[in-house]
């Protein structure tokens, strides 16, 4: 119960580092804010996995469904409008991708969804987001001799991440363990009401936190009321690097 | 003399406080924080760079035989602003303008150069002497208004006088968009034609006199951002051998690449890794374990690398784990979460050889560092501060208490300021002399004279 309780507040701790970062001078550093995700995850898996959990809800509301295809970055091009938040999450829905956006971001994001922009103080829409996306500064003539596609040997990073994803730790009973997809509505929505509900204690019943907010959270005024859940369902489908990558 | 980088290491002498730099002021601006600290080739000069994006450059005097004891003390060369905020209008962000590192290039003639980096922009600038001027101009005077031309009756050769020595700073090649993430080293290279830069996810190459082109010889960058698990931290080339490098990742890895064995070095010629000690994981493991530098040693058969508790030397031909190991502040395995809670968990700490590399040196928190001497296996530890600042003060070795009773003179680990931390320090390449930045202070300090 000990361990649970402290990776309930190292999984607090980290969220509100993720979030701190958006704001930072020189922009989002891949680094450190790779080790947190790094940290949540872990932190995240104890807690799920520690004698204690609340019973598993069904998993319609829980995660996206095993055989979901492998990520879409391709079919999210930018410019393409956001499906609205509320909707996914019910459903587990899509994954919003990575897409793969040069460069650290700090009030944009290049996934095109309005509602992580809105997050950030309401002060981007998805025209930003799209011209984020699609804009990236051209490089200098950087001639490399092969395409994409060849990538990678044994032992190079680009095939470790795989062969991680492909023998994750065995999931508590019941519990699919996808680290692949996840659900960011939530997570987009957590940070859209100021953590509040993230740092509540107050039982899973609770679905909404006022608006106003009753901690001491920063006052970003969510344009997102979203669904804040502290609670398992939420912790459970937390893919926390996709999320942190997609946040920005 | 004692020999080439210090007879038999950090501890058969004794360390003097020789001088410090920098404001004394409690209430330190953040611009004025030192980022980098670099002796050149012959240690005559040595570079600090700060987060304001200044470059201060100190010389050693000449040693001066009626002030046998001022020794070559460093007083400043030349200062100037290497690099300027910038603001990213596509990607609405600013660009730092603290300097990331400096690195010395050989030199060739009478100036002096040297690479600064910020996240972005590496800069080559070119530091000279002038000692002389033109006097004499038949078409302006000595105020330098243009002469009424008819009013020249007779011509003149202008002759050159001598004039306060000025040091001029002049930005001679702007390296710039190259890199999408922060560049986090450069590394001059063996063939003094060439050097490296790497940001998280990538290593370039450049000619240095060529600024519109670089080759991109590392690319780590999954097809999917979703897959990344590590970042690169730090890259070096190989002190001798033109085609070698390695490169440090967050997951505590080393690659060494050669270039003559493909255009691309995705693929490492060696790969250094140490097995995991299953018994000591925890959420941080992952944390600590991010290599924040590596460097080779000057002989080119070692490297160092240095993570959040430890220094480590490798032997280039042996992959599987290092030859030594020495821990900086292993007291602070326990404090980890709240090192992570106040960010300092991830601190960079920097870490360097001796010129003869029998010791290294790396920098702890309360303002101490750490020097091992490799040979005899001790380790010390000292301080810089105002209070053991007194000219040729020798420096007394600290402590810090790890549990139970406190002895006098040690310090307990909840005590430790984490506020003061060195993460920048470097070593005379010859002789036994070190520079230490304590924030906004550079501390020299030298080996007792005997």
């Amino acid at each position: 119960m000990e361990f649970k309780l402290e990776a309930h507040r190292i999984v607090s701790i980290s969220l509100g580092k993720i979030y701190s970062a958006r704001g930072q001078r020189g922009g989002l550093k891949l680094h450190k804010n790779l080790l947190v995700s790094l940290v949540l995850r872990s932190a995240r898996q104890v807690y799920l996995s520690e004698p204690g959990c609340p019973p598993e809800p069904p998993h319609a509301a829980c995660g996206p469904p095993e055989e979901e295809p492998p990520p879409c970055t391709t079919v999210w091009a930018a410019g393409e409008p956001p499906p609205p938040p509320q909707d996914e999450a019910a459903r587990g829905g899509p994954r919003l991708p990575g897409a793969d956006c040069e460069g650290p971001r700090s009030r944009r994001c290049c996934c095109g969804c309005s509602c992580c922009c809105a997050a950030g103080g309401g002060e981007a829409n998805p025209a930003d987001c799209a011209t984020a996306g699609a804009a990236a500064p051209p490089p200098p003539h950087c001639p490399r001799k092969r395409s994409a596609g060849e990538r990678g040997q044994a032992g190079s990073p680009v095939k470790k991440p795989r062969r991680e994803v492909e023998d994750p730790p065995p999931p508590p009973p019941g519990e699919q363990e996808d680290m692949d997809t996840g659900n960011v509505a939530s997570l987009i929505s957590i940070f859209g009401s100021s953590f509040s509900g993230l740092l509540s204690k107050e039982p899973k019943g609770r679905r909404r936190a006022p608006l106003d907010g009753s901690e001491t959270a920063p006052a970003e005024a969510a344009a997102e009321p979203g669904q804040i859940c502290c609670d398992e369902p939420v912790l459970r489908t937390l893919n926390p690097w996709s999320t942190a990558i997609v946040a920005f | 003399y004692r020999g080439a980088g210090g007879g038999g290491g950090s501890n058969d002498f004794q360390w003097c406080f020789s001088q410090v730099k920098g404001a004394i002021d409690e209430d330190v601006a953040e611009a004025d924080i030192i980022s980098t600290v670099e002796f050149n080739y012959s240690g005559d000069l040595l570079a600090t760079g700060d987060k304001g994006g200044r470059v201060v450059i100190f010389q050693r005097e000449q040693e001066n035989k009626s002030r046998p004891h001022s020794r070559g003390e460093y007083n400043v060369y030349s200062t100037f602003q290497s690099h300027e905020p910038e603001f990213d209008y596509l990607k609405s962000l600013e660009i730092e303008e603290k300097i990331n590192k400096i690195r010395w290039l050989p030199q060739q003639n009478a100036a002096h150069f040297l690479l600064s980096t910020n996240d972005k922009t590496i800069k080559l600038w070119k530091i000279s002497e002038r000692d002389k001027r033109a006097e004499g101009y038949n078409l302006k005077d000595e105020d330098g208004r243009l002469r009424d031309p008819f009013r020249i009756t007779a011509l003149r050769v202008p002759i050159l006088k001598p004039m306060d020595l000025m040091v001029e700073a002049s930005p001679r090649r702007i390296f710039a968009n190259a890199h999408t993430y922060h560049i986090n080293s450069i590394s001059v290279n063996s063939d003094h034609e060439t050097y490296l830069s790497a940001d998280d996810l990538r290593i370039n190459l450049w000619h240095l006199e060529i600024t519109d082109r670089s080759f991109n010889i590392v690319d780590i960058k999954p097809a999917n951002m979703e897959e990344l698990t590590e970042v690169i931290t730090a890259a070096e080339f190989h002190p001798h051998h033109c085609n070698v490098f390695v490169y440090s990742s967050s997951k505590g890895t080393i690659r060494l690449c050669d270039m003559r064995s493909s255009a691309l070095c995705d693929r490492h010629s060696k790969f250094f890794e140490e097995p995991e000690d299953p018994s000591s994981r925890s959420f941080f493991s992952e944390i600590i374990s991010s290599i924040s530098d590596v460097k080779f040693s000057h002989s080119g058969r070692y490297m160092m690398t240095r993570d959040y508790l430890s220094v480590k030397v490798w032997d280039l031909n042996m992959e599987n784990r290092p030859i030594e190991t020495y821990q900086v502040h292993e007291y602070l395995r326990s404090k980890l979460c709240s090192l992570y809670e106040n960010d300092c968990i991830f601190d960079k700490f920097e870490c360097c050889w001796n010129g003869s590399d029998s010791a290294i040196m790396t920098g702890s928190y309360n303002n101490f560092f750490r020097m091992f001497d490799r040979n005899t296996r001790r380790d010390i530890t000292l301080e810089a501060s105002r209070e053991s600042s007194k000219p040729r003060a020798i420096l007394k070795p600290r402590k810090v208490c790890t549990g139970g009773k406190r002895k006098k003179d040690e310090i307990s680990v909840d005590s430790l300021d984490f506020n003061k931390k060195i993460l920048h320090t470097a070593w005379h390449p010859v002789e036994n002399i070190i520079a230490v930045a304590a924030t906004n202070n550079l501390y020299i300090f030298q080996d007792k004279i005997n």
